[in-house]
């Protein structure tokens, strides 16, 4: 058998293994996480010898093709990010053993890229199970903080009803076609194909455990309360990772898959919903967990929106803001994650808390402005050049009904960034900030959110043109 | 190449004078105004750099994946605006010295940032590089109303946020209705200004897309009834913010209307007009009565340049040489004595510190110099016959009688209520006998030295104009020779009909 192509796969696994063994014989933090950054570092690395290889490997499992080898590269870039913004966050004085924490990280990356690799319900489900296991870990992980163990038990509670549901739906879809491989099932949902209530009832299953996933509207009740309660590393990864993954298999199966006139409107009704009920709940939020929880939701929206957009622009649009989004997420995560400390009771993330940052930590601030504004969509950052795109996807297929709804939701979004913004910019209040200079690994993360946010907000054509090398 | 400079050294200005403060208090300013300086010097020049219409110019690929390049071009209405940018930036530098003591440093970054951004909405004629600036000069100019501003800071630097970037999104789905549209008909994906004259949209996409840029663009200029971010920006801004705002930013707006909207789509704007020249007229009459009823100073000034906008707007839309020139005029005009006027205010406020008319009042005889100018840009701001803003008035008027008599008839009888408001200042505020005793400083050198160059600049306007409409002249009808035509086109692009202008 030729695994060339599964290398980023094994690679994850055999670290995995390895990294259990090294904290079972020597407890370091530092060697804990170095080990995990070099694994992450290993996999992306390995992704053009994985792309060179000329025969598949576990077919019917796993499809590592250019876009799902792109959107792993992705997923690891972005674990690596989180991760880099975590190893400071975890101070010397946490009361809980460190290491395990870049172990849980390891993990799910290892769950998130079978998960978008996968081209069986059975490694879909294994691959889903791995990450969402893992990620309940990660948002429990300082258990001394009651809010940490509350957003991980009702994550706990509902990614089980999710997964029951999505369950529910492959046994379903199973019956209906005799198979759990994705090419083979959607022969059976060709226009041409006689109906099968029991595929449609697995199909419309399946699709409510992605939209939990994915955090649209009406299925995004969890995201501000397990965000908020989440440590800001594990936030990040949170917000990124499992969308990521999620939409790599979307987005590979959508081009081959008929939609039906129904689920189209269904999907445009949902992006709907989710620019506006995103952007308008975000707006009464003081804290800022919570508060890019609900961005998030409408940065979703905005992405269906790309994603119902057909075609050249459509494609790159979409893998355009996918990049943005992970950025600008783990970097407003980042910021709140190098201002805060794991060992204390709670996140430096109320909106009062960034009261003048300007005056007292002006290059986090800096961060958090280009991040605000990027998210805002605004130039010189990169969520300008990317909700252009959308807009041009929206224009050119003249989808105007959710261009419009784009727009005024964006309008009200800006409402809310500006406002961290002004926040920020206030005269600093009473309370003394908690520590002046932020360490080393910190200021790395920071640089590396910032010149990416930056760089291809001024000038994107490199990104551009990588990205439709990979997916065009 | 130039003008790619005209950019950058303000940009790197601003990045210098951010950290500078930490060395000397005057640092950030020396640096700034010396950066403004260099700016000026460089474009000064620019005017007799090449024949014909176009000064200056620069290309360079930005975006190719979506036909977007780096397109700078400096026309004679360009320079204008540029240099009116350059002089009154330097001009709110100097009216900072004192105001501005706190985080001077962030404070001359986010001037000189807005000031680069300006100069590129003047000179971008790739229509995507366009909106990159327009929404670039946003943010800094928020940030110096939100932290150096008067009491409601917040709620004004928001409100300004929230319009503008409305208004811009407009901008952008519009601009690429256009490319789209230029598109299907040729065949290639462009932003480039020159290739999209040569496609001007029709039918109701066409008419639409017209719409959204006019809209955005009257926001900006303050148009009735969108004007409502204005009087709140203005006043609540430090002096320097609303010198920017109200000479600079304003200006963008009519810029774009005339750049962008009559050009572009030239069907859908005549199909528009009737409708702008009321809102023009409404804009005149609403601002001057609302600057009656101000006792704000400062407020009264913002509601008086409502009311300049209006004229501006009714100059844009009648559609003929002889207005337009005034609407070039009555811009610089307006950008010199409400600049002036916004500076005097806030010496009055660093003085008195008050903007209450109802708390002036006897002025003259405490502070003669800066009563007087008052005083005179007041009278030149209301129309006063041998200064700028009367010419730019006057044109218009005159070229929009034969086009729409009783518009005209109704803009003109804004002039009563400006009469009314401006002695009404005049006689509150320097006027009467002081209720209480001052010991407030007048205008030393520096302030007067300002004050006279301003002066100068609007009794120069109002006496020998011709300059002034000579530079303009040639943006009145694109020149399709100076740039390399696009690909399959067909149409000349010369728009309307042309009154011979004497080149001196």
């Amino acid at each position: 058998m030729n695994l060339q192509a599964a290398t980023p796969l094994l690679i994850l696994a055999v670290a995995t293994g390895l990294l259990l063994l090294i904290i079972a014989i020597r407890r370091a933090y530092l060697l804990a996480a170095g080990a995990t950054t070099l694994a992450l570092l290993a996999a992306l690395l390995s992704l053009p010898y994985a792309a060179a290889a000329t025969a598949p490997a576990f077919p019917g499992v796993f499809t590592f093709n250019a876009q799902s080898l792109g959107f792993i590269g992705l997923i690891l870039a972005s674990a690596l990010l989180v991760l880099l913004i975590a190893i400071p966050y975890w101070p010397a004085a946490t009361p809980v053993p460190r290491e395990e924490f870049s172990l849980l990280l390891l993990i799910g990356t290892l769950g998130a890229v079978a998960l978008a690799a996968s081209t069986s319900f059975a490694a879909l489900f294994l691959g889903l199970e791995t990450l969402t296991l893992t990620m309940i870990g990660l948002v429990a992980y300082p258990r001394y903080r009651p809010q940490a163990e509350e957003a991980a038990l009702k994550y706990l509670i509902l990614s089980g009803m999710s997964s029951g549901f999505l369950l529910f739906g492959i046994g379903l879809i199973e019956l209906a076609c005799n198979s759990l491989n994705f090419a083979e099932i959607l022969r059976f949902t060709a226009p041409d194909a006689p109906t099968q209530a029991m595929l449609l009832a697995g199909l419309a299953m399946i699709a409510v455990a992605t939209g939990f996933k994915l955090s649209v509207v009406p299925f995004h009740i969890w995201v501000p309360d397990i965000y908020g309660g989440a440590p800001a590393p594990s936030a990040a990864y949170v917000a990124v990772i499992p969308k990521l993954a999620v939409l790599a298999v979307l987005i590979r199966l959508l081009p081959t898959a008929p939609l039906s006139h129904g689920l189209i409107t269904a999907i445009t009704v949902v992006a709907m919903l989710s620019m506006l009920g995103g952007n308008l709940l975000a707006l009464r939020q003081g804290n800022i967990k919570r508060l890019l929880g609900y961005s998030s939701i409408a940065h979703l929206g905005y992405l269906l929106v790309a994603i119902l957009a057909a075609g050249a622009i459509g494609r790159i649009a979409v893998m355009f803001y996918l990049v943005t989004y992970a950025l600008t997420m783990i970097g407003a995560f980042g910021v709140i994650a190098a201002l805060s400390s794991g060992a204390e009771a709670s996140d430096l993330d109320k909106t009062t808390d960034l009261r003048g940052l300007f005056w007292t930590r002006p290059a986090a601030a800096t961060v958090m402005t280009v991040v605000m504004l990027s998210l805002a969509g605004i130039p010189p950052a990169i969520g300008f050049i990317a909700k252009m795109y959308i807009f041009a996807a929206g224009v050119h297929t003249a989808l105007w009904n959710l261009t419009s709804v784009m727009a005024a939701s964006t309008v009200i979004g800006l409402f809310y960034y500006l406002n961290v913004i002004l926040m920020m910019s206030m005269k600093p209040g009473e309370a003394a900030p908690r520590t002046l200079r932020l360490p080393m690994l910190s200021r790395l993360a920071m640089a590396a959110i910032f010149l990416p946010v930056l760089g291809f907000g001024i000038a994107p054509q490199p990104l551009i043109a990588a990205l439709k090398a990979v997916f065009g | 190449m130039s003008l790619v400079w005209l950019l950058v050294i303000p940009l790197l200005g601003g990045l210098a004078a951010w950290p500078a403060a930490r060395l000397h208090k005057h640092a950030p300013r020396l640096i700034s105004l010396a950066a403004l300086a260099l700016d000026l010097a460089i474009c000064w020049p620019l005017l007799h750099a090449a024949p014909g219409s176009w000064l200056a110019q620069f290309t360079c690929p930005w975006i190719p994946a979506f036909g977007m390049d780096f397109r700078l071009g400096l026309d004679g209405m360009s320079w204008l605006l540029t240099m009116l940018t350059l002089l009154l930036g330097m001009f709110s530098i100097i009216v900072s010295w004192r105001e501005i003591t706190a985080r001077q440093g962030f404070f001359h970054a986010n001037l000189m940032f807005s000031l680069a951004g300006t100069i590129g909405v003047f000179i971008a004629l790739d229509m995507f590089l366009f909106f990159y600036f327009w929404e670039l000069m946003l943010v800094p100019m928020v940030l110096i109303i939100a932290i150096w501003g008067h009491e409601n800071r917040r709620r004004a630097a928001i409100k300004f946020f929230l319009f503008t970037q409305g208004s811009g999104l407009l901008i952008l789905i519009a601009i690429l209705a256009l490319a789209f549209l230029h598109q299907r008909v040729t065949g290639t994906l462009t932003f480039n200004y020159f290739a999209l004259l040569q496609t001007p949209p029709s039918g109701e996409l066409g008419f639409l897309t017209m719409l959204g840029l006019f809209i955005a663009f009257l926001v900006k200029l303050a148009g009735f009834p969108v004007h409502v971010w204005l009087p709140e920006t203005h006043t609540e801004a430090p002096t320097a913010g609303s010198v920017i705002l109200a000479s600079i930013l304003l200006k963008t707006g009519a810029y774009g209307l005339l750049r962008f909207v009559v050009p572009l789509a030239p069907v859908a704007a005549h199909a528009i007009a009737p409708v702008a020249l009321w809102l023009g007229a409404a804009s005149i009459l609403y601002g001057a009565v609302l600057a009656y009823g101000q006792s704000d100073l400062k407020k009264l000034i913002a509601y008086t340049s409502i009311s300049h906008m209006g004229f501006i707007l009714i100059g844009i839309f009648v559609f003929n040489t002889l207005a337009w020139q005034g609407v070039i005029m009555l811009l610089v005009a307006h950008g010199v004595s409400t600049g002036a006027l916004f500076i005097i205010v806030g010496s009055i406020q660093n003085r008195l510190h008050t903007r209450d008319l109802g708390r002036m009042g006897g002025l003259w005889t405490d502070l003669p110099r800066l009563s007087a100018f008052g005083t005179f840009f007041i009278l030149a701001a209301m129309g006063l016959p041998g200064l700028g803003n009367f010419v730019g008035e006057f044109l218009i008027l005159r070229g929009a009688w034969p086009v729409s008599p009783l518009v005209t008839s109704v803009a003109a009888i804004g002039l009563i209520p400006a009469a009314l408001y401006s002695l009404i200042a005049v006689q509150r505020a320097f006027h009467g006998s002081a209720d209480t005793t001052r010991h407030a400083p007048d205008f030393d050198p520096r302030e007067t030295a300002m004050m006279l160059a301003l002066a100068a600049a609007i009794i120069w306007l109002g006496v020998y104009p011709q300059p002034v409409l000579n530079i303009a002249a040639p943006a009145y009808s694109v020149d399709p020779s100076a740039f390399p035509r696009h690909a399959g086109e067909g149409r000349h692009p010369r728009l309307y009909f042309d009154i011979p202008v004497s080149r001196a």
